[in-house]
């Protein structure tokens, strides 16, 4: 068991105060008795000079008289310096007494806030890497009892924690596997749906136009269901932290022209008119294309997905600092203020649409944010309901000169 | 006409590959794991050899990849493409000296894998 703090100023405070007593009442002791016997010495020797002095003056003295006389005025000369030195000596140990005891309890007093300074330093340091996430902080129990209660409640909370993130890491781990095994165990059986419904089409003229029908839809929601299954994979590779990019000093404009020209198909179809407008002499940006094109494919089918007929899509690309901000605005019905904080989470979608159309998976925003965020680059939304949204997000301009090609792995 | 050996442990998958395979007219033998695929190749004179090698990834007994690795090392250069749920042979865990023409993807494009093939036998 530890020493208590309470316990230790007890002791150290009832040490202190008897040794001071101890000392006052020594010195006070013997200062007394030095003076008693100082002044019964003085009066006897008095006594003795003036029985010889009365001797003298009757005429009936002897040289021994005078020789007494002479002798006491000696001795109480002596006596005087005797006492004023001994009185010296019990004041300079009364004073020896005060300062040993001051000094016992100075010393004390920096013991125990040494005793105190190193566990308390150790809970500071500790609770400082704690928060930053190292789950092996840990203080030594020790010291004081105070400071090794703290200590082992530190410690234990500490223990807490660790078992609480293990058990969540253990069951991510579990979720992503599972994710990851089912969308490719769905795959085979999706292949046979697909590949016999296509073959079903090879020979759509002995169909009728009601089979035809049929036909098209069972292919249209295995589009879907890749769709999904492509986005799952992406989602759970993220997750699990294997998703990678390769950035290569990479330029936009023509990107960005053919990611637009892509999606010519499904926007003319529904008579919506996209303008690009990319600012001259754009730099490069640090980003793999592939994956750039995919942010791109996913904001564009949002803004296709979620505007009416006509509508106008707007796609800019301008410099800023050292990023170039690429825009993705519709003047579709916007965003209620509700959902805009949730927008970039999975499985959450715009109320249009729900109702309009079926071709989200309603993990698009996600991945771009995740995709955008491996590039280092940041996403945002604004929007007006009622007049549209615009999705934004930047990505680093390529360093001149930079190594290109090496690897980034999603930080966990 | 080409032949081309195809691979696969499930029935309906071989089903669909051999008809449409043989709609676009190949002559099409069937497998149902990598070690049916290697003995056969073993067994017969490299003139009877398939022209192309069409094998899943995953199968028991002797996986495509593992099947491309022995034949790779007995020295026959069939070309060869590998049938995954991956999309490339990273993630399907496959060794990227694995010599082999490319990795098709499942769902399957036929298009693309038509067209891939025909380059592949030409």
């Amino acid at each position: 068991m530890s020493p208590s703090l309470a316990n230790r100023l007890r002791i150290g405070f009832a040490i202190g105060f008897a040794i001071l007593t101890a000392m006052a009442v020594i010195g006070v002791g013997r200062f007394i008795q030095q003076r008693q016997d100082f002044e019964d010495s003085i009066a006897s020797s008095y006594q003795v000079e003036m029985a010889a002095r009365a001797r003298l003056a009757e005429g009936q003295g002897s040289a021994k008289d005078r020789a007494i006389v002479h002798r006491q005025g000696r001795h109480r000369t002596e006596l005087r310096d005797q006492i004023s030195g001994d009185t010296q000596d019990t004041a300079l140990l009364v004073a020896a007494g005060l300062i040993a005891g001051l000094t016992g309890a100075l010393l004390l007093f920096s013991g125990l806030i040494s005793s105190m300074r190193r566990p308390l330093e150790q809970l500071v340091d500790a609770a400082g890497r704690l928060a930053a996430g190292d789950r092996s902080a840990r203080v030594e129990i020790g010291g004081l009892a105070e400071t090794a209660a703290l200590g082992a409640a530190f410690n234990e909370m500490a223990d807490e924690l660790e078992r609480e993130a293990s058990q969540r890491d253990q069951l991510d781990r579990l979720k992503d596997e599972f994710v990851l095994t089912a969308s490719h165990e769905l795959r085979s059986p999706l292949t046979s749906v697909q590949g016999f419904a296509e073959l079903l089409m090879l020979e759509r003229d002995s169909l009728t136009p009601r089979q035809v029908e049929t036909v098209e839809i069972i292919l249209e929601n295995c589009r879907h269901l890749v769709r999904l299954l492509n986005d799952l994979l992406d989602l759970a590779r993220s997750d699990a932290g294997r998703l990678a990019i390769v950035p290569r000093p990479t330029d936009l404009a023509p990107l960005i022209e053919e990611t637009v020209r892509t999606m010519r198909g499904q926007t003319d179809a529904d008579r919506q008119t996209v303008t690009v407008r990319i600012e001259p002499d754009l730099p490069q940006i640090s980003g793999e294309a592939d994956r750039v094109r995919q942010i791109l494919v996913n904001l564009l089918t949002n803004a296709h997905d979620y505007s009416p007929e006509g509508a106008s899509i707007d796609v800019s690309a301008r410099a800023v600092g050292a990023e170039v901000e690429i825009a993705v605005s519709d003047d579709g019905p916007g965003i209620p203020e509700s959902q805009l904080q949730q927008i970039f989470e999975r499985f959450v979608r715009g109320d249009a649409g729900l109702t309009q159309r079926v071709g989200g998976t309603g993990l698009g925003l996600a991945i771009a944010k995740s995709l955008v965020e491996l590039h280092g680059g940041t996403i945002g939304v604004e929007s007006t309901p009622g007049q549209g949204s615009t999705f934004r997000f930047r990505l680093p301009v390529a360093a001149a000169g930079a190594d290109p090609g090496q690897t980034i792995a999603e930080a966990r | 006409m080409p032949r081309i050996l195809v691979a696969d442990d499930s029935e309906t998958i071989l089903l669909l590959m051999r008809t449409r395979l043989e709609l676009a007219g190949y002559e099409v033998e069937t497998a149902s794991d990598g070690q049916e695929v290697t003995d056969r190749i073993h067994a017969g004179a490299p003139d009877q050899h398939p022209d192309l090698l069409l094998l899943d990834a995953m199968m028991p007994r002797k996986s495509g990849i593992e099947a491309v690795r022995e034949l790779r090392a007995a020295g026959v250069e069939t070309p060869v493409l590998i049938v995954s749920a991956h999309q490339n042979a990273a993630d399907a865990d496959a060794p990227t000296e694995l010599e082999v023409s490319g990795f098709v993807t499942k769902p399957i494009d036929f298009d693309r894998l038509l067209s891939e093939i025909a380059e592949l036998t030409r």
